[in-house]
């Protein structure tokens, strides 16, 4: 049953990733519009929920419920990012944004981020393996150093007009997935050491 | 530092999961402490060493460092 519901849950994020690499090329080859690329994301995201189903039927035996509810609570997250990050550029892009309405706008994409924010402290709080823990803080770190390390550079590349400028959002992506990359090279570590 | 979990779990003819079941802890945990690439806190110390009814200074001692 857990091996059945562990490459159920293995299927349906293979699946993600090839329906969101296929509107990324989509995106930048031209052949679809920002609006579609988002609203094609928006539904690919669905593909999540019965990721996250068939990974917490295969960790239900297990003590390991945090990683569940972190899960869970990413996958949501990323769905409101998506769609608040779809709408608020639509917006832009369609109407002069200014004062309070750009606030309000703003904030849209920008609630979710605390949201994956709040998952993250979370789960370190609510995690009771403490190895498992101390590894989500070391790819936590690690995020942080690609974030400082990587913005700190361009930063100057940028002063000296080498490279284009970057908006202050890219550090959340910047973070999650060098803490992501962290995560799957350590957890991958640990897993061949213990012939798992 | 050093342990001798790996000789303990032996001689009840314990693997790996078995210890981490009785610990509440991951495999991957009982691995990396087992391999002396994480130390354990105190608490999960105390709790080792009362599963192997022995104290502490039994299965853990200072590495060489």
């Amino acid at each position: 049953m857990t091996s059945t519901a562990n490459s159920a849950a293995r299927k349906w994020i293979v699946l993600f990733v090839i329906a969101a690499a296929v509107i990324s090329v989509l995106k930048l080859t031209g052949a679809i519009d920002s609006t579609t690329g988002f609203i094609l994301l928006a539904v690919a995201m669905l593909l999540l929920i019965p990721f996250q189903r068939a990974l917490a039927r295969s960790r239900s035996s297990g003590a390991n419920q945090a990683s569940v509810r972190y899960t869970r609570r990413i996958v949501i997250s990323s769905l409101l990012y998506v769609l608040g990050l779809g709408i608020a550029i639509t917006l832009d892009r369609r109407m002069e944004l200014t004062g309070a309405m750009a606030l309000v706008i703003a904030l849209l994409p920008v609630l979710p981020i605390f949201g994956m924010i709040w998952a993250m402290a979370r789960y370190i709080i609510e995690e009771k393996d403490e190895f498992l823990r101390h590894r989500a803080i070391m790819a936590a770190l690690i995020g942080l150093a690609a974030v400082l390390g990587i913005a700190s550079f361009w930063g100057f590349l940028e002063q000296f007009r080498l490279v284009p400028h970057a908006y202050g959002w890219w550090a959340l992506p910047i973070w999650a997935i060098a803490m992501g990359l962290a995560q799957g090279i350590l957890g991958w570590r640990d897993r061949r050491e213990a012939g798992e | 530092m050093n342990n001798r979990l790996k000789v303990l779990r032996a001689e009840r003819d314990w693997s790996q999961q078995d210890l981490a079941d009785r610990l509440g802890v991951s495999r991957q945990s009982v691995n990396a402490i087992e391999k002396g690439r994480y130390d354990p806190s105190l608490p999960l110390a105390f709790r080792i060493a009362a599963i192997f009814e022995k104290p502490i200074e039994d299965i853990f001692e200072p590495g060489l460092e």
